[in-house]
């Protein structure tokens, strides 16, 4: 079980490998969302918000609905958001689930393979 | 002499369904199609169920492989298809589209002025067609790949081969393991258009003179009012050249033959090659294709539509 804190390291290092990439931001420019991290075995959420192009983080969870839900074990969460692992696999698992609309889920993988991917 | 059965099971939609009886090089040919409206499952059952009782079987509706580059991507929602079928050649269209569709862009470079060096071209994706990516790019066209665009609603051009490949090397493999309806147009999102997509992207669309590639996808983001654009693809139904028409492209160019009216997708057509060949899948190279396709005098077919 991973604690609150990794959650939030491993979080801060995907929101550098996005804002360092300055074409990933420029390809974003047009999908402002909110995005909620939220574990299944610790209290912990924090919440990406995604606005013209630039990737913020918070601790907690936002004001108003989220456009996407990422729901998993603390260790699934930050292995994800180190890049220890891509998305797909916790899918099939079925230790990860992201709740929205399905173009904002392929979307969002989008992103984390362009920050990770081979 | 009997006629060779060839038989497309598709994943589009069952509506397009059709039979024809057809001769090449002196073979009667009874051609096909089988859709499954995106049901994966029966798609399954359907090809048990031909598997040994047909010379030849077509996957519609998706592609087993993906080719960019010297890089191949297998996608895994195909490829049970594929192991469905113990018997029976199966093939996706890949390796015909790597050999016709090359040459139809070399035909339309050389023997008509509709391509000349400097013409926009978008190709709604370039992974399914890396061997028309090139043949456009050999041809001096500027190019935009637009498989971010209409695959993954990113609304980012890609503009060169070199840049194709470096995002498909971080992409596709993982995308290839999602379910494929997330990455194409399957079963009853065939046969509309996302009128609210192709409102956003139709800008990429106008820009171009051309407009190349899968059908199902040009048709799924297809804006209300083009301008005369080219249209080089292959499977259309009389009902797809109305729209065509209605919506304003200037020329309709189909890679595959015309049979009973309506081109047939590049597996039906890899199938039939197949089944002429009796060559072990294994053993078939892209040669064989390309001499069994000049036997066959095809040639693309263009039609002027506004």
């Amino acid at each position: 079980m991973a604690l609150h804190e990794e959650i939030h390291e491993s979080l801060i290092a995907f929101c550098e490998g996005y804002n360092n990439n300055a074409k990933l931001k420029a390809m974003n420019r047009d999908w402002d969302r909110t995005v909620l991290v939220r574990a299944t075995d610790v209290d912990s959420e924090h919440t990406l918000t995604l606005k013209g192009g630039d990737l913020t983080l918070s601790e907690g969870a936002p004001g108003e609905p989220p456009h996407l839900t990422v729901l998993g074990d603390s260790e699934t969460l930050v292995d994800l958001f180190y890049g220890d692992i891509t998305p797909t696999e916790p899918y099939l698992k079925g230790n990860l689930k992201v709740l929205g609309e399905e173009d904002d889920v392929l979307r969002l993988d989008f992103i984390s393979l362009m920050i990770w991917g081979e | 002499m009997a006629p060779k059965r060839v038989v497309s099971v598709s994943l589009g939609s069952s509506k397009r369904d059709h039979r024809v009886d057809v001769s090449f090089l002196g073979q009667p040919f009874e051609i096909s199609r089988r859709g499954t409206d995106g049901d994966m499952e029966k798609a399954i059952a359907t090809l048990k169920e031909l598997d040994g009782n047909v010379d030849a079987i077509g996957l519609g509706g998706i592609d087993v492989y993906l080719y960019v580059g010297q890089q191949q991507y297998v996608i895994q929602d195909a490829l049970k298809l594929l192991e469905a079928v113990k018997v029976t050649p199966v093939v996706d269209g890949s390796g015909l589209k790597n050999t016709l569709e090359r040459e139809v862009v070399r035909y339309l470079s050389r023997k008509t002025d509709l391509i000349p060096p400097g013409t926009k071209v978008l190709m709604v994706s370039a992974a399914d067609r890396f061997g028309m990516a090139e043949a456009f790019v050999e041809a001096g066209c500027d190019m935009i790949f637009g498989d971010l665009i209409f695959a993954m609603g990113v609304p980012y051009p890609i503009r060169t081969l070199a840049e194709l490949e470096q995002i498909a090397n971080k992409l596709l493999p993982e995308i290839c393991k999602m379910p494929f309806h997330m990455i194409y147009p399957t079963g009853k999102k065939q046969e509309t258009v996302d009128e609210e997509k192709a409102a956003k992207f139709a800008p990429f669309y106008k820009e171009a003179r051309v407009i190349a590639g899968d059908f199902h996808m040009v048709r799924r983001f297809l804006p209300a009012q083009l301008e005369g654009q080219i249209i080089v693809t292959n499977t259309t139904t009389p009902s797809d050249v109305n729209l065509l028409r209605e919506r304003g492209a200037g020329y309709l160019i189909t890679t595959t033959p015309e049979l009973d009216g309506r081109s047939f997708g590049t597996n039906v057509m890899e199938g039939v090659l197949v089944a002429l060949l009796a060559k072990p899948l294994s053993a078939i190279t892209p040669d064989d294709y390309l001499d069994l396709l000049r036997r066959l005098n095809f040639e693309p077919k263009i039609r002027k539509l506004n």
